[in-house]
């Protein structure tokens, strides 16, 4: 994964300083370690995708770096803050939606922004008269009759309230219907992030990620599997479909696993789809001068969905 | 945060506090009923002697019922259910609603948290214990019965020294476990547990009750300066113990 690596390196050797910076973090439940190893830079500036299946590691890591979990072994830094010794410290730079997005059924907006505003440092009530403005949210009823997309729209304006340099939202759109989903994303994470305002957030739903991030991660098993700038992983992450004339021997299959580039091998019959990255023309030629006959080559550009299957599917090969 | 605790503990502490003010009232104005129904016997069979006595003595004063029925029964078994009430939610429907979150999000100290909540659910106490013994102290005084309002206050500052233990209790038991049920039959259990001693022969002294409420401070002849120390002590040690663990429970 030399790809991921540079891309990584070059974030870590800025001088800018990374918004969030994970190493070696490993976070357990008992014995079962949710997050097990895991490196990540996130640049500052940028709009950052989180992916993962369930269970893979991101609500942990998320808990981690606000300070609600502590870490078994590694490091967390948080817009230059330890995030387990300086943990307010983060906390009051950071607005966070939770993925439960459970606010005080039982309050109003006013209420629940007087909340915020008494345990907020750089509290702004103007930004969140704005947003709950656009949204349309009523402040006179109280939060626990509003639709679960008032809710989110309203955690969101209220995380927004605090004047954060990092917005982390963990799976921000769950339960909201397509239309709220882009209104959500498209209208306002474009908008924060045009303030210069770090967003992390993770989500499941691969098509609103590929919408708005500029930056993805995937992990597995709490690990990463790759981190790179989203349109720089199209640009060099391509599928090779090559159809032989004959079924290919495994020794052939193996073969081809070893080639540089290739990052993992999916066969089926004659059929054997490579997961590559960097130069596919390169190895496109190569490929074809080995001694089997091909019926076909084709190169397939993937969206961000396809990617994530390949490494869901790649196995030890995909990291 | 101070504001939203009141909001979220307001009708716990009224209900609390009306029914302070009911049976402290009731209790205190059915004295003479009870004394005059005895006395008379209005054709009633009597009660075996033994009975009689006892409830002669009871109804010997005013003072001793009083102080017997509202700050040593009645009282105490009333004012314990409310703590156990406001402490066993305090941080259990944070994580059993999924707002710990939103709470611990912010910039706040655990500590600072915890002991918000725990405050506003002692002064929600406080005020339902001392609407009781006001209700008692005017009741007395419309029935010809004027008590001292030193030892009353006295008294009532006793009682909620007591009350406090197991709000403390509540909020420990609130912060291991992550539903309301648990906390609340759990402190209710551990504090009938403390009161066992007073049902051993000569093991009074460890009964903790039995230090929430005192004769001689509700007379005015003795200030309570041991049972004072005790039931502080009391109160503090499961407030520490839940600092102490919310600091490092993870969510």
């Amino acid at each position: 994964m030399s790809d991921m690596s540079a891309a990584q390196e070059s974030v870590g050797n800025s001088r800018q300083p990374a918004a969030i910076e994970l190493r070696n973090l490993v976070v357990k439940y008992g014995e079962r370690p949710a997050v097990n190893g895991l490196n990540l830079t996130v640049p500052t500036g940028t709009i950052f995708g989180f992916l993962g299946p369930n269970g893979a590691g991101k609500t942990t890591t998320i808990k981690t770096m606000l300070g609600l979990r502590q870490p078994q072994a590694g490091n967390v830094r948080v817009l230059g803050y330890d995030a387990v010794a300086e943990s307010m410290e983060v906390r009051a730079r950071v607005g966070y939606v939770s993925e439960v997005n459970s606010l005080y059924d039982f309050l109003t907006i006013p209420q629940l922004s007087a909340f915020c505003r008494s345990a907020s440092r750089q509290w702004n009530q103007g930004i969140v008269d704005r947003y709950v403005g656009v949204f349309g949210l009523p402040t006179k009823i109280k939060v626990g009759r509003f639709s679960k997309g008032m809710q989110s729209q309203l955690a969101l304006s209220l995380a927004l309230g605090s004047n954060p340099d990092l917005l982390i939202l963990d799976e921000p759109t769950a339960g909201l219907d397509p239309l709220a989903r882009h209104e959500f994303l498209n209208k306002l994470v474009a908008e924060i992030a045009a303030e210069g305002k770090t967003v992390f957030f993770s989500s499941h739903i691969l098509s609103e990620v590929e919408a708005v991030a500029d930056w993805v991660a995937i992990i597995r098993d709490g690990a990463l599997v790759v981190c790179d700038e989203l349109d720089h992983l199209k640009q060099t992450q391509k599928t090779l479909k090559l159809t032989y004339a004959n079924l290919p021997p495994a020794a052939e299959v193996q073969a081809l696993r070893d080639l540089p580039g290739v990052m993992s091998v999916a066969q089926e019959g004659r059929s054997v789809r490579l997961l590559t990255h960097g130069d596919v023309e390169a190895l496109s030629q190569t490929i074809q001068a080995r001694p089997y006959a091909l019926r076909g080559v084709e190169i397939v550009d993937l969206d961000l969905e396809d990617l994530f299957l390949e490494y869901m599917k790649g196995g030890d090969n995909g990291r | 945060m101070v504001v939203k605790e009141i909001i979220e503990a307001r009708w716990k502490a009224i209900i609390g506090g009306a029914v302070a003010v009911v049976v402290a009232a009731v209790l205190a104005s059915v004295y003479n009923l009870l004394k005059n129904t005895l006395e008379t016997g209005n054709g009633a069979k009597q009660p075996p002697a033994q009975i009689q006595a006892l409830i002669q003595q009871m109804l010997g004063s005013y003072d001793a019922y009083a102080w017997s029925q509202w700050f040593s029964k009645d009282g105490p078994e009333l004012l314990a259910i409310l703590a156990a009430v406001l402490g066993a939610s305090l941080i259990s429907s944070e994580v059993s609603k999924g707002t710990i979150f939103f709470l611990l999000s912010k910039p706040m100290s655990r500590e600072r948290v915890l002991l918000t909540k725990y405050l506003v659910s002692a002064l929600s106490l406080f005020g339902a214990t001392l609407l009781g013994s006001v209700a008692l102290l005017i009741v007395a005084a419309i029935v010809g019965h004027p008590q001292q309002i030193g030892g009353v206050l006295i008294s009532t500052v006793l009682l909620w020294l007591g009350m406090l233990f197991v709000l403390g209790l509540a909020l420990l038991f609130s912060v291991v476990f992550k539903d309301v049920l648990r906390p609340l039959v759990g402190s209710l259990l551990v504090t009938i547990a403390f009161s066992v001693p007073g049902y051993i022969p000569h093991a009074q002294d460890w009964n903790l009750t039995f230090y929430w409420a005192s004769f001689a401070a509700y007379e005015g002849t003795a200030f309570p300066w041991k049972a004072l120390i005790i039931c502080l002590v009391a109160a503090i040690v499961p407030v520490a113990l839940a600092v102490l663990l919310f600091r490092k429970q993870a969510y």
